[in-house]
């Protein structure tokens, strides 16, 4: 008797157990269904990447991403969201000159 | 003279240590010799150097002069079988935990799994992400949904995580989690391949989506890998990163 009790007991709480799940994956799929997908456009920025940390195009004879030698180099590129590559803050060179990313490859901060 | 494919494939072999013999080789052996030591030694080291870019965590672990020496006996134990390196070092893992200088360290295994996971993501197919509009039309219990081709899952022995992200630029000192980890490893659209730690939870979820559960069915193994566990988080994750996408694609 007890031992049927519990069974009984067992199926209410799988109910609701998932008459909960129910409830929060409807919750979850509202949620979704107006989460955008993060940068989803993306452009090639050229003198922003940090050493090491471009996507690719550095000198010749590189391997290409992850090979850049210096911060901000201008002929490595990296995927930024559109429409931000000129307009990012990037802290001014050497001389006082400040620095922008560029869609096209850049002379400056070239290692010899 | 012997054909031009039994030419090469001595070369190779002289390559990987063999000699050459002297049949092949005109002028002065000693000579030859010594040119052929130039190419044994320019192509060890492109491979220890494919290996090193492959695995960078592991070689910051033990040190570039021991990666060096490890990867020679790696590449004679199981060198690259394709021109493309990229595919080089399924078996990196597994070497390393049966590599008897590193016995007290058995953590490095799975950290070789996590990098050579996320060189695999990084290569996977390309595949569009659900348009977030596609949910409002589904029922959630029976909705299916599938997992972009780089997503990974990786059952851990080890809090390999962590010491993937200490181990990473800026990484920080934290302490180490008792016990293993579960990876989830992904392309994101950025193309960076970042590696994050789950709940057996939201593993249990992933693994049950790509096998092709409903999400009402994935979200049920979930709660029995994980009592009270919420598929909100993971989903909404994988969401932003573009990691989910429609069953019809693959």
């Amino acid at each position: 008797m007890s031992a049927f009790r519990s069974d009984k007991e067992m199926n209410m709480t799988e109910k609701s157990n998932s008459l909960c799940l129910a409830a929060s994956l409807a919750c979850v799929l509202s949620v979704l269904a107006i989460t955008p997908v993060q940068a989803q456009d993306m452009e090639k920025c050229y003198g922003v990447a940090t050493a090491g940390k471009n996507d690719c195009a550095a000198g010749p004879g590189t391997t290409c991403a992850g090979t850049s030698k210096v911060d901000y180099q201008g002929n490595a590129w990296k995927y930024v969201p559109k429409g931000t590559c000129t307009s990012m803050e990037l802290p001014a060179q050497g001389d006082g000159a400040p620095r922008q990313g560029s869609l096209e490859p850049l002379t400056r901060d070239v290692p010899a | 003279m012997s054909p031009h494919s039994d030419i090469l494939s001595v070369f190779r072999n002289a390559l990987n240590g063999g000699g050459l013999p002297p049949d092949l080789v005109l002028g002065a052996a000693d000579e030859a010799a010594r040119r052929l030591a130039v190419y044994q030694n320019n192509v060890a080291h492109s491979l220890i150097e494919a290996l090193a870019a492959r695995f960078p965590v592991i070689r910051r672990l033990v040190g570039s002069d021991f990666f060096a020496a490890l990867a020679r006996c790696y590449i004679e134990a199981d060198g690259p079988r394709s021109p493309v390196l990229a595919e080089w070092g399924e078996s990196f893992a597994e070497f390393l935990s049966t590599f008897p200088p590193l016995a007290s360290y058995p953590y490095m295994a799975d950290v070789a799994r996590i990098e050579f996971a996320r060189g695999r993501a990084f290569h996977a197919a390309d595949a569009l992400p659900i348009d977030p509009a596609w949910f409002s039309a589904q029922d959630p219990w029976s909705a299916r949904l599938d997992l972009h081709p780089s997503v990974h899952v990786l059952r851990l022995e080890h809090p390999a995580v962590s010491i993937w992200e200490r181990n990473q630029p800026g990484g920080e000192q934290v302490t180490l989690p008792a016990g293993g980890e579960i990876a989830l490893i992904l392309r994101d659209r950025s193309f960076d391949v970042p590696v994050r730690a789950i709940s057996p939870g939201d593993a249990a979820l992933i693994e049950a989506l790509r096998e092709g559960d409903s999400l009402g069915s994935a979200a049920g193994r979930a709660r029995s890998a994980e009592p009270d566990h919420d598929p909100r988080d993971i989903l909404i994750h994988l969401m932003r990163q573009g990691a989910l996408i429609t069953p019809e694609q693959t």
